[in-house]
């Protein structure tokens, strides 16, 4: 149980007592018939052959209430995707999966980039685009609903708690992002902790009053994948394909909707997932990747707001950060010490190197070339560029569940 | 034995004689498959480069073309698709060309009405495609005059307007094609009849009471006046 504290300029909704799951469920039942809700879930073929998606699929064969579920299959081979589609049979809602290797949905890929519409390449932002594409095309729900696949630690409740904010019609918020504490026998979320709290601080510090820095230090896992938006928030909102989606995501929510209108919940007590190694040495990949791509978004979201990145400004946030993260380390400690959890210093202080030298590069990358971070254009501006573009990805979907 | 012998033999030698005879014809036709085949590869080769120098692609997306290719289940490129088209033309026209080297009247007489129906199915494919952007034009200005004067289901007035032109296209491209004209005439007649006289008994009758309407005010405002005239203002 968390306390009742609510944090920043958004809504906190917290998780306080122990709230009924039927209690949720029955509601959402019936708040779907007024705002039906989709699921959409970013798969990795490798996911259904772990012990995360089958998790997740016997939780999902007991939810009521949701309209549909896209799943977005991606490295998958033919075989593989007829696969999911009988691991995904027993689920009761209406299960729709776009085969991300498919030809049809290449086709579709093709189209869009014949006609300058650049959705860069593989990965969770563009699979996630692609299902917000579908289900506008149905245009069979109110309300969208993502999670990743690799939850190990998955129940429907993290499910229902998501959806509930936007489901319910009494409230009016059209984006909500999930929270949980990413604790097993130590401490996880490095990137949350280690670099995104430092430096949204270090850049308040720097830069002053500044209303996205605000709304960013709102959110408790600013980087968690789980969230709940409007399809008409996912009509208008560019997402970045790298990994600056979430903050990406944030960035065009904060430009769009006013942050009353934006909210957290409290999902799950316990949350694991796969981790990624930190890769010191090579941008390339795994956690320093990460570190590059958030940065880079942070810093093009903050550019278009009209901060001004001086090669000085760098300079001072590389120092600030690392006064700010190094003092986070001690904090973390004491919270691991208080609740016997075990905690490698070293291991956290390796990991503020390498993000330093993360911000770094993202710095240099921005000065090059500050228009580099990519973003998908929403489905606004595709649909007005090739009209029939919602029929194609309809039919290309339809005709592959054939 | 030597009569015998004729008898055997002479059916052979005449069979031989023609076979020597039609050996060139199947030389011709083997070497005009050939070259056709050829040529096609080489056409469908220049048409589709041509096609994507001129971002044929990108506007048949624009157009509506791509998503009618989809729905008929076809996934390739259109220039890629109608670089297909073109090939088995080119490969159709050789085949009838090496059918004529053969000099057989029976395929004579199919080649002749092959190249006499070639000019029916160019224009049959010119009205299909001009139809269906002229169809598709009148559908979305249907759909904007509609949306503008605020009625609500000026989608559906679209969507009727754009069906009813392409079920109008659609017989005038069987006519074209000489494809059961009779019955194709019927159909359209009795369809088309039927769907304005649908729509001319539901206004008719939805109208009743709007037009009663109309007759009375006319009525009551002309008796008015005569009534007006009447009465003398001091």
């Amino acid at each position: 149980m968390t306390d009742f504290y609510q944090t920043g300029i958004i809504t906190t909704l917290h998780q306080l007592g122990k709230p009924s799951l039927e209690r949720l469920e029955s509601e959402l039942l019936g708040f779907s018939k007024v705002r039906p809700i989709a699921l959409v879930l970013p798969a990795l073929y490798s996911e259904f052959e772990g012990p995360a998606m089958p998790g997740i699929i016997q939780e999902l064969t007991k939810v009521k209430y949701l309209n549909e579920i896209v799943l977005v299959l991606d490295q998958a081979s033919e075989k593989d995707f007829q696969r999911v589609r009988e691991l995904m049979a027993p689920i009761p809602t209406d299960v729709r999966i776009i085969h991300n290797k498919g030809k049809r949905i290449t086709e579709v890929y093709e189209t869009l980039a014949r006609n300058g519409l650049d959705v860069g390449e593989q990965g969770k932002g563009r699979s996630a685009w692609l299902a917000y594409g579908y289900v506008l095309a149905r245009g069979r729900s109110d309300v969208i609903a993502l999670h990743d696949c690799d939850i190990v630690t998955y129940n429907r409740e993290l499910l229902a708690r998501l959806c509930y904010p936007l489901a319910n019609p009494n409230l009016d918020y059209v984006f909500c992002k999930g929270f949980y504490s990413r604790v097993t026998n130590k401490m996880n979320g490095r990137v949350t902790r280690l670099l995104m709290t430092p430096l949204v601080r270090s850049l308040q510090q720097l830069v002053g009053h500044h209303d996205f820095l605000m709304f960013l230090d709102s959110f408790r896992y600013p980087l968690a994948g789980e969230f709940c938006m409007t399809t008409d928030l996912a009509r208008v909102n560019r997402i970045p394909w790298d990994w600056g989606l979430e903050v990406g995501s944030l960035g065009e929510v904060h430009r769009n909707y006013s942050p009353r209108r934006v909210c957290q919940v409290d999902i799950a007590a316990t949350y694991e997932h796969k981790h990624q190694s930190l890769s010191p040495d090579d941008a390339g990949k795994g956690l320093m990747k990460m570190a590059v791509d958030i940065c880079k978004s942070i810093f093009r979201t903050l550019a278009s707001e009209g901060v001004v990145f001086s090669d000085g400004l760098f300079k001072s946030l590389l120092v600030t950060y690392l006064r700010q993260a190094e003092d986070t380390i001690m904090k973390y400690e004491a919270d691991a010490m208080i609740n016997g959890l075990s905690f490698d210093r070293h291991e956290e202080a390796k990991a503020v190197d390498t993000f330093t030298k993360a911000i770094a590069m993202a710095a240099q990358a921005f000065t090059e070339n500050p228009m580099s971070t990519p973003l998908i254009p929403n489905w606004n501006r595709v649909t007005s560029a090739i009209p029939g573009i919602f029929d194609m990805l309809k039919m290309a979907v339809d005709e592959d569940m054939r | 034995m030597e009569d015998f012998l004729n008898l055997i033999l002479e059916p052979l030698k005449e069979l031989f004689l023609k076979f020597k005879a039609f050996v060139p014809n199947l030389l011709a036709m083997l070497v005009i498959l050939l070259i056709g085949f050829i040529l096609a590869r080489f056409i469908k080769l220049i048409v589709v480069k041509f096609l994507t120098a001129i971002k044929f692609d990108s506007w048949s997306d624009r157009m509506g073309f791509t998503t009618l290719m989809r729905k008929g289940g076809l996934w390739n490129k259109p220039s890629a698709i109608l670089g297909g088209i073109v090939f088995w033309v080119v490969i159709i026209v050789t085949l009838m060309s090496g059918l004529n080297a053969l000099q057989i009247p029976a395929t004579d007489q199919l080649v002749g009405q092959f190249f006499s129906y070639i000019p029916r199915i160019f224009s049959a494919a010119m009205i299909l495609i001009v139809g269906y952007v002229l169809s598709g034009f009148f559908s979305r200005a249907v759909l904007i005059a509609a949306s503008n004067s605020g009625f609500h289901y000026a989608k559906i007035l679209a969507e009727a307007t754009h069906t009813l032109l392409m079920v109008l296209i659609l017989a005038m491209v069987m006519e074209q094609l000489q494809i059961a004209p009779s019955i194709v005439l019927a159909a359209f007649s009795i369809i088309f009849g039927g769907i304005v006289i649908a729509l001319a008994i539901a206004f008719g009758v939805g109208g009743i009471d709007t037009a009663r309407r109309i007759i009375e005010r006319e009525v009551t405002a002309k008796s008015e006046e005569e009534t007006k005239d009447e009465i003398e203002h001091i």
